[in-house]
């Protein structure tokens, strides 16, 4: 089996989804068997999916629209 | 007695012993690189690994393999050098002519006969070798090892191959006549599948033969390239199945395209670019782009290498290394001693001819590689060449004029295309519409350099009136979203250098190459976000990104809010994908310590 530096040497694509099945059967077995990466993982799937589905940042129309209006309107007033 | 100069070196010079004792003889091949001793003995390993060791298939049938390529490209020198191997393993002068001139295969399996055919297929037309051509081999009884070693040969014969064209060496005995043949496919094989030309990219399906897990702890060169690079390559992850293969590989990598004494690393990964993009080999295109990018070099500029590189802002002299470049490594029937006096005029000396001739042979064997097992890309190829993937058929219909792709780099496919002309052209409704498009892709961008959401509100209005201003320069070389990324990036840095608080993105600072290992490692509870409310978390998450140094900040983000790809991301934030991948992971374990406390089995909310 894999130690637990081999497993974070490949963390990061393993999270992405984007390793080889030779590997991602080493990575599985590897994590199946060892709690400490099995937390890491699980947590960071986690940590994954609470930060994409938070909707954080998300810049309110009430709070765009005004600052588009501001610039449109001086950028036609230089126009004309 | 070759196109370069030459230079004596010691007799008890390591590659020269090791071929005195295979061989009997020291090859012209190799005393014609004596200028740069390194290159030998990068060529020696690649030889002894490849060549000169028995392995899954016998010497004899590897040296047929060699001369059968060598005399498809009509290549005198590699023709008497494989005549003279063949004839110290015990083939007649009677047997080697027949093997040149006849289509004798009376004696031959049907496993020889097919992987003959194959490695003539992939030496001449890599673009078309697909999964079926590999399940044929298996049909005739060839196991992975054989089939790995049938590429990785075939690739070497297509390096010395690059080699006897560029340096011109006088062949080491008696010149054979060379009729053109071509060898027929073996009885009860699909006749179809050895056939140059129509092929599918559906099809195309690899990695051809199986790759173990190789661990960098185990294998020492995977360790270097880890470091080096910031990840293993699929290219080399393909090939784990021979590490001895590998690791020669990898030597060869070390001493040609890591020293900086002659061509620079940029000269060497343009010309790397510019022969693969030839060569329609997009998953050498997309890696040498990234490689490149890492170097710090924009992906636009990149791209237009790619595409074609007399419109991109190299020097003239580099432009015309790489016209040099690209005759040998693609167009070698029509290159000539004239040439290299050519690239002479440019002041380019004998040691970066020679070193540059050998980085496209270096090319060419990846090249015919990468195709021969399918190896899956790394990273994606720029947007420009997407049409012209290593499925197009050739060689009749390859877009390739003067031996390049000739599509405009300004047609990258753009949803916003018809709207950005239209606002180059002065309507404001279309910059208006475009922006409002376009308005939390900006405005998270602003957030992820300042830190500072408020801040960042009100620097969109400077974003917004500088991306009006330049849109007349906007020229179509990456999407409308990207170039509106960069004038959000600079606004930001703008206000940053305003308050002295610059915080490089830039690649290459030590933090990258420092390990990052997590702390918290208490179990998390299933769906933990349930306990919450989703502005809570919404909070804890803008709390926690917000608390990220600038460069973490960025790439998550990037990737994780705005849900670019990685690709996107890199090109967005002008950094490596290596680089965005490195910190997205980092910057996703920041989070990930900073979310813990909330979110542990040891956690329990009074509302739960």
């Amino acid at each position: 089996m894999i130690t637990c530096d081999e497993f974070f040497v490949e963390f990061g694509d393993y999270l992405e989804n984007r390793v080889s099945p030779e590997i991602r059967k080493e990575l599985e077995l590897h994590v199946s068997q060892c709690r400490v990466c099995h937390v890491l993982y699980d947590s960071s799937c986690k940590t994954v999916k609470i930060v994409t589905e938070s909707g954080s940042f998300d810049l309110p129309k009430n709070v765009s629209d005004p600052i588009i209006d501001r610039v449109m309107a001086r950028l036609r007033k230089d126009r004309s | 007695m070759s196109f370069l100069r030459v230079v004596q070196l010691d007799d008890k010079f390591g590659p020269f012993v090791a071929f005195r004792e295979a061989l009997g003889f020291v090859p012209n091949l190799l005393r014609a690189q004596t200028l740069l001793p390194r290159v030998i003995e990068a060529q020696a390993k690649l030889e002894s690994a490849v060549r000169l060791r028995a392995g899954a298939i016998s010497r004899i049938q590897k040296e047929r393999i060699l001369l059968s390529v060598a005399a498809d490209r009509q290549d005198i020198y590699c023709v008497a050098d494989g005549s003279r191997a063949l004839s110290s393993l015990g083939m007649s002068d009677g047997q080697i002519d027949d093997l040149l001139n006849k289509d004798c295969h009376e004696n031959r399996s049907a496993a020889d006969l097919a992987c003959l055919q194959f490695c003539l297929k992939l030496s001449r037309q890599a673009p078309s070798v697909r999964s079926e051509d590999i399940e044929g081999l298996r049909e005739c009884g060839l196991d992975d090892e054989s089939i790995l070693e049938a590429v990785v040969l075939t690739a070497l014969a297509v390096y010395r191959g690059t080699l006897s064209v560029g340096l011109g060496p006088e062949p080491d005995f008696a010149a054979r006549k060379i009729t053109s043949r071509r060898v027929d496919p073996p009885r009860g094989v699909g006749s179809q599948s050895f056939l140059p030309g129509s092929h599918d990219a559906s099809q195309r399906k690899g990695p051809y033969v199986p790759a173990p897990y190789l661990s960098p702890k185990t294998f020492a060169p995977f360790s270097i390239v880890q470091k080096s690079h910031g990840f293993i390559p699929n290219f080399f992850r393909s090939q784990t199945l021979r590490p001895d293969l590998l690791e020669a590989e990898l030597d060869a990598v070390d001493r040609v395209l890591l020293p900086e004494d002659v061509l620079t690393r940029a000269q060497k990964e343009c010309i790397l670019l510019a022969v693969s993009a030839a060569n329609l080999n997009s998953y050498c295109v997309a890696m040498h782009c990234n490689l490149l990018r890492g170097l710090g070099m924009s992906a636009e500029e990149g791209d237009q290498i790619a595409v074609d590189y007399h419109l991109s802002s190299l020097s003239e002299a580099d432009r015309a290394l790489l016209d040099f470049a690209v005759k040998l490594g693609v167009r070698f029937s029509e290159f000539s001693s004239e040439d290299i006096v050519n690239l002479r005029r440019f002041g380019f000396t004998e040691e970066q001819i020679l070193e540059c001739e050998v980085v496209i042979a270096l090319n060419n064997f990846a090249n015919t590689l990468q195709m021969g097992l399918g190896i899956a890309p790394d990273f994606e190829p720029p947007l420009v060449l997407e049409q012209n993937k290593v499925h197009l058929p050739a060689p009749a219909s390859r877009p390739i004029e003067g031996g390049f792709v000739t599509r405009s780099p300004t047609e990258v496919r753009d949803p916003d295309a018809g709207l950005v002309a239209q606002a180059q052209g002065g309507q404001l409704e279309a910059f208006e519409e475009l922006v409002r498009r376009h308005s939390q892709l900006i405005y998270r961008s602003l957030v992820a350099i300042l830190g500072d959401p408020v801040e960042a509100q009100d620097a969109m209005q400077d974003a917004l009136l500088s991306a009006f201003q330049h849109i007349a320069g906007f020229q179509g070389r990456s999407k409308f979203s990207t170039w509106l990324v960069s004038i959000a990036r600079n606004t930001a840095f703008q206000r940053l250098r305003g308050r002295k608080e610059v915080e490089s993105l830039n690649e290459g600072d030590y933090e990258e190459n420092r390990d990052f290992r997590p702390r918290q490692v208490k179990a998390w509870q299933d769906n933990p976000e349930q306990f919450y409310s989703k502005s809570e978390v919404r909070q804890l998450v803008e709390r926690g990104i917000l608390g990220l140094p600038a460069k973490y900040r960025a790439v998550v983000m990037l990737r994780d809010i705005e849900q670019l790809s990685t690709d996107e991301v890199s090109r967005q934030l002008g950094l490596s994908v290596p680089t965005v991948k490195i910190r997205l992971l980092r910057g996703r374990l920041m989070l990930r310590e900073w979310l813990s406390p909330h979110f542990t089995t040891s956690v329990r909310r009074a509302t739960s």
